[in-house]
């Protein structure tokens, strides 16, 4: 006789696997570690349900640092990677993470086009701007007059990339910006992401306390987005302009189409052969 | 509105009690693991010391709401006055070379703002119950900040200064 099974309920802990974080104290990844695990554990998902993909970098680690399937990629590469899971495993929840030299530099390419393309998964950029884990170079989002690196002296006079304006121009679907500071916060946008039907990008504020340690000023300067989610992506636009890049919320959010391989035109290979024939 | 007026009920309060210790507990768990990984064994014990008596004071709290139906309430939804739980120390005051005089001072800094947390329901919250049990957990929060100044007492001296790091973070050539 079959025996009725009693739904396991996960705290966010049970998520967490044994291994102990190598990030420096007081790193702000600590926080997307606890807000991942809290998103997961407040939607119940079951843990063989789920998979974090991650590339290149101090961040990048954190696939490690849970009990769910994880992929720890090369670097730049955790979307093509993620994007290979999805398309043969459509039933997982698949997250994705990375820093911001590997999500925006090294794997620039990957991330415009994931976003174009909408696959149901969720990106989170842990965004520090700069390469810690090489010991503090200037990344794709530092400022242009970060001097502190004895590569870039006088800093790197190149204007950074707005990881949210980059995401709507290439045409996300779902595009929110969290804070480390508020976890708590951070795990709310983190489980609409998982909920969007798409491409959801999150960029987190992460300081670095080793080679930014400025950043830890963060917390001081990070506020709430005024305005709605907006579906408009004139009026997203507009807003992430106009902001100093340190408003949280989720910015823009609305129904595209999902892309799952066969979604798109597939015409067969009967049909594919027929165009060769002689 | 201010969160003592959200205190209706006694088990609102139970449930924020709850979770305002068991975060604070795991926070310390995750203090004691940073200074373990940066070999600081010292003071990874007394974070593992805190989180012990967090998770006791979460257990007593759970003793107390045994039959009751607590509320469940999403972690962004309790609308706590800082970005986290009263009694959670902020992650960015950690160093690798913390001594356990700064680890104390911040242990006491989360339970002066717990002990405010009650007091403030034990003055203002609507129902005499829950404002009764507030009281009793303001002085236990009290209690345990004494007993801190006393763990002080034996580790004077370099908390208020900023560790010194002989070999600090190396940038490349």
């Amino acid at each position: 006789m079959d025996q009725a099974v009693a739904p396991v309920t996960l705290a966010p802990k049970d998520y967490k696997s044994a291994l102990k974080p190598v990030w420096c104290p007081g790193c702000g990844d600590f926080a997307v570690l606890n807000a991942i695990t809290k998103a997961l554990a407040f939607m119940g998902l079951p843990r063989e349900n789920v998979a974090l993909i991650s590339g290149i970098g101090c961040s990048s680690r954190i696939a490690a640092y849970t009990s769910v399937y994880g992929f720890h990629g090369v670097h730049g590469r955790a979307l093509a990677l993620a994007s290979g899971l999805k398309s043969a495993r459509p039933d997982l929840n698949v997250l994705v993470a990375g820093g911001d030299g590997d999500g925006l530099s090294i794997g620039g390419n990957h991330f415009i086009h994931a976003c174009r393309r909408n696959m149901d998964m969720t990106y989170i950029i842990m965004d520090n701007e700069v390469y810690g884990m090489t010991k503090g170079q200037a990344s794709p989002t530092t400022a242009p007059d970060w001097a502190d690196s004895k590569l870039t002296p006088h800093g790197t006079g190149i204007r950074p990339f707005q990881p949210a304006g980059l995401a709507l121009t290439a045409g996300a679907s779902f595009i929110a910006r969290g804070f480390t500071g508020d976890p708590n916060g951070l795990a709310k946008i983190l489980v609409a992401a998982i909920e969007h039907k798409g491409f959801s990008f999150v960029q987190a504020l992460s300081p670095c306390p080793t080679f930014r340690p400025e950043q830890m000023q963060w917390k001081r300067h990070v506020k709430a987005f005024e305005a709605e989610t907006t579906r408009n992506p004139i009026e997203a636009a507009q807003r992430i302009q106009a902001d100093d890049g340190m408003s949280t919320g989720i910015i823009f959010r609305n129904e595209y189409p999902v892309f799952r391989p066969g979604s798109g035109i597939d015409k067969g290979m009967g049909a594919i052969e027929s165009e060769f024939t002689i | 509105m201010s969160i003592a007026k959200k205190m209706t009920d006694l088990d609102t309060f139970l449930t924020y009690s709850v979770a305002l210790e068991e975060e604070a507990a795991e926070r310390h768990d995750e203090l004691a693991d940073m200074m373990d990984v940066h070999n600081n064994p010292e003071v990874a014990e007394t974070f593992r010391k805190l989180a012990h008596y967090s998770r006791l004071h979460a257990g007593e709290i759970r003793d107390q709401a045994k039959g009751r139906d607590l509320p469940v309430i999403a972690p962004w939804d309790f609308g706590w006055e800082g970005m986290e739980g009263p009694e959670t120390g902020d992650i960015s005051d950690v160093n690798y070379l913390m001594t356990t005089g700064h680890a104390l001072k911040i242990a006491m800094g989360n339970e002066q703002r717990a002990h405010d947390f009650y007091f403030e329901i034990s003055k203002d919250s609507p129902d005499p119950d829950v404002r009764d049990i507030a009281a009793e957990f303001a002085d236990e929060e009290k209690e345990h900040l004494e007993l801190l100044e006393k763990w002080l007492e034996n580790h004077p001296g370099s908390e208020d200064e900023a560790p010194y790091d002989p070999d600090p973070p190396h940038m490349p050539e």
